[in-house]
């Protein structure tokens, strides 16, 4: 037996899919059918997702959250999600990282939010070692107290997601979308956006960043490359529930015609464009 | 049923088990809505063609007995399951409360309902999904027992601690499912992760300096225990609920048969050296039902809800009787058990084989056997045996199986009714194969080795034609056992 194999030995297996600019309707299509209809491990790596879409946590108010005339306006897809959490615009300069586990996967660790929070966290912290000051505050990875990653979860009866969406970059100008949200983490003291986050991509590469977390998930998990078969939807019985919001729920008066204003049927066509319903290659 | 009289070797053996079954006559009174309660694996629905098909799983996903292992395992992990802080649980209706979900979380919105006014749950079934912070987190039921009034809706933030809905426990609470299978498991497979009476999500505040639940508490105070005398074998010394529970019996003995309709909590302390005016010399002893007795009691009182369906015929064995004969003289293996009757379907998975044993029945299974030669089934049956007298099987090997051979006939009798091994959907009873006269295609009389099955059969899966081929098909394959070599890869 090779060392690894030895060390691998008596480790939990964890699928780990690669991916690259995946919808991100797409991908929470995928992570919330994994959560509740596979048995196994999962960890989801998605290396930027594609045009620029807000996503709300499960119970999030867009009239709350978002600068609604002008996601509006700029047609910028907003999704609700099926984890908690807050708000986040993603984009090409996003890398997302999932895990999807058993509850009993993770040798000593209980399927309660903080647990799970505080095991991720020791994930990335391995990376940082020697790069930045990385820690885990109140609910966001931060460098110093700068935040550059937010996490969500879903725990269910045997099984528990967290992911988390890291700003390698991103563009100031698509923070404009997002209100300062009314709960806050206490640590953000009433920094606006663009003095709250910081990039990622100022640390290190997204192949640094990447790595670096498989390497560390492989002190966890037996690392294994899933079958196609995996992730088809058996059963056809299965209907995610993140979608994304029509126009009247972002609030446009249904009764209006503004000039110059896009159908609902001509923007959901715009938008549902660039998340196509084809399986994952 | 058609069950008959089996000459006793020794007391709660199989034979015992038998009569027990037997003599069961409690009607399936749950039968509807555990069928509502169970999913039926979609698989199961081909007709025929079983050994065409060695991917079909004959099993039903109501997973009471499997599941009440997969709990003592599960109760060492945390569970958002609700509490319940009722007073008196003995009128029937409790408030359950949403339970703390994480340090430091004081309120949680409610997302949805899973369940409604009126409907019937099961122990750490789903209620509701609420959101705390960043999580969404499923709230699962710490009872069995029917929703009677629902306190919120989806919206509604809800504080920990506040009351979620209102429940009618079925049984009495305090001597739950839970705890019994987690003596079985803490007796009987010390390899198990350690069980704990609950997470540290959960609050256990300290009652004169001892710390406990108010489950456990309340327990406590049922059999007029001082949970002050009582000394916690949990973490930092916290009073478990079999902690109550051996104080109690230590000394005394309880009766505590499960099965009986009676749902007082009060242990009966029966005093085993009375001396009556009236010069009675024999009295009545309660004997506590442990281990796998207490399981078996549970275990059929579930079947009793299934409605059984049995099948019987008679199989011709002189075939695979020389077969065996031949084996054993190629294999001279002592570990091998010579009176081991078992025959292995292709085509089944997880083959459970009842045994019995001086600790009592027990039913270990062999997995995957399509995969694995005869050679390796009989090694493995003897390794499960070996472990099974020495009271050493682990919870995988009681586990996951996905039907039942009970050799019956190792004992005696000609053939029995056997009750299903929930949650499998089939049991085959195999009697002691006897030497009949038979008439072979000329009409010559000719000695034959008869063996008498009898196949119960969940009637809600399988219906008389499905397990009728199943049958002719096995038949065949007993009968003539060349033909295995046609079909083997």
């Amino acid at each position: 037996m090779t060392a690894s194999q030895a060390r691998n030995a008596g480790l939990p297996i964890i699928n780990l899919l690669r991916l690259k600019g995946m919808p991100i309707l797409q991908q929470l299509h995928l992570e919330e059918r994994l959560l509740r209809t596979s048995s196994e491990n999962w960890c989801i790596i998605n290396d930027g997702t594609t045009r620029p879409t807000i996503v709300m946590g499960v119970s999030g108010k867009a009239k709350e959250l978002l600068e609604t005339d002008a996601v509006l306006r700029d047609e910028i897809p907003v999704i609700r999600r099926f984890t908690g959490g807050g708000t986040v615009i993603v984009d090409q300069g996003t890398i997302f990282i999932t895990f999807i586990c058993n509850k009993d996967a993770i040798s000593g660790l209980q399927s309660y939010p903080r647990p799970i929070m505080s095991w991720s966290s020791l994930i990335y912290k391995n990376i940082f070692q020697g790069i930045g000051e990385f820690s885990l505050r109140e609910n966001d990875y931060v460098i110093g107290n700068h935040k550059f990653g937010g996490n969500a979860q879903s725990i269910t009866k045997n099984r528990w997601v967290h992911h988390t969406s890291f700003l390698w970059d991103y563009e100031v100008s698509n923070m404009g979308y997002l209100k300062m949200p009314t709960r806050v983490p206490e640590y953000r003291q009433a920094r606006n956006h663009v003095e709250f986050i910081c990039r990622l991509k100022e640390y290190m590469s997204r192949s640094v960043f990447i790595d670096g977390t498989m390497d560390a998930v492989a002190a966890y998990f037996a690392l294994r490359s899933p079958d196609v078969d995996d992730m088809q939807n058996p059963s056809s019985q299965f209907e995610p529930s993140s979608r994304i919001l029509t126009r009247q729920e972002l609030g446009e008066e249904a009764s209006m015609e503004l000039v110059g204003t896009v159908s609902q049927t001509s923007y959901m066509a715009a938008i549902s464009s660039t998340f196509p319903t084809s399986k994952v290659a | 049923m058609i069950c008959r009289k089996f000459h006793q070797k020794n007391p709660r053996s199989l034979s015992q088990w038998w009569r027990f079954v037997s003599s069961a006559t409690v009607p399936p009174s749950r039968a509807s809505s555990a069928a509502a309660d169970s999913e039926l694996v979609s698989v199961f629905r081909a007709q025929d063609g079983i050994f065409k098909k060695p991917g079909t799983l004959f099993s039903s996903k109501n997973r009471c007995p499997e599941s009440s292992w997969s709990i003592a395992i599960g109760i060492s992990r945390c569970r958002f399951t609700t509490q319940t802080m009722a007073d008196d649980p003995f009128n029937g209706v409790v408030d359950v409360p949403l339970a703390q979900t994480g340090e430091g979380i004081a309120e949680c919105e409610l997302l949805k309902w899973f369940v409604q006014e009126g409907e019937q749950v099961e122990e750490f079934q789903p209620l509701c999904e609420v959101q705390s912070d960043k999580a969404t987190i499923e709230i699962t039921s710490r009872y069995k027992g029917r929703v009677s009034k629902v306190l919120h809706v989806p919206g509604d933030i809800v504080k920990v601690g506040e009351t979620l809905l209102k429940m009618v426990v079925d049984e009495d609470i305090f001597s739950s499912q839970p705890s019994e299978i987690l003596e079985v498991i803490k007796a009987h497979v010390p390899d198990v992760s350690k069980p704990e009476d609950a997470g540290p999500g959960l609050s256990k505040p300290k009652v004169g300096g001892v710390m406990s639940t108010p489950a456990v508490r309340n327990l406590a105070k049922q059999y007029g225990v001082n949970i002050e005398d009582v000394r916690g074998t949990g973490e930092e010394g916290r009073v478990l609920k079999e902690d109550i529970l051996a104080y109690a019996a230590r000394g005394d003995v309880l009766s505590e048969t499960s099965a009986s309709a009676d749902q007082s909590l009060e242990g009966e302390q029966i005093f085993p050296s009375i001396s009556s005016t009236y010069g009675w010399e024999y009295e009545d002893q309660t004997i506590p039902l442990r281990g796998f007795q207490r399981a078996m009691v549970k275990a059929m009182t579930l079947a009793a809800k299934i409605p059984h369906f049995h099948y019987v015929d008679e199989i011709n064995c002189n075939a695979l009787v020389e077969l065996k004969t031949s084996f054993q003289r190629a294999n001279s293996d002592a570990g091998i058990n010579e009176d081991s009757q078992e025959v292995t379907l292709k085509g089944s998975h997880n083959i459970g084989i009842a045994m019995a044993t001086p600790h009592g029945l027990v039913v270990p299974n062999i997995k995957k056997v399509q995969s694995l030669s005869i050679f390796e089934i009989t090694k493995e049956l003897a390794r499960l045996q070996e472990l099974a007298l020495a009271n050493k099987l682990s919870s995988d090997d009681i586990s996951r199986g996905t039907i039942t051979l009970s050799n019956i006939g190792a004992i005696g009798g000609k053939f029995g009714s056997p009750l299903i091994n929930a949650p499998e959907v089939s049991i085959i009873a195999i009697g002691r194969i006897q030497k009949v006269p038979q008439y072979d295609e000329d009409g010559n009389v000719y000695p034959a080795s008869i063996m008498t099955v009898n196949i119960g059969s969940d009637h809600r899966v399988l219906d008389g034609a499905t397990v009728a081929k199943f049958c002719n098909e096995w038949k065949q394959f007993i009968e003539k056992p060349e033909l295995l070599m046609l079909h083997t890869r």
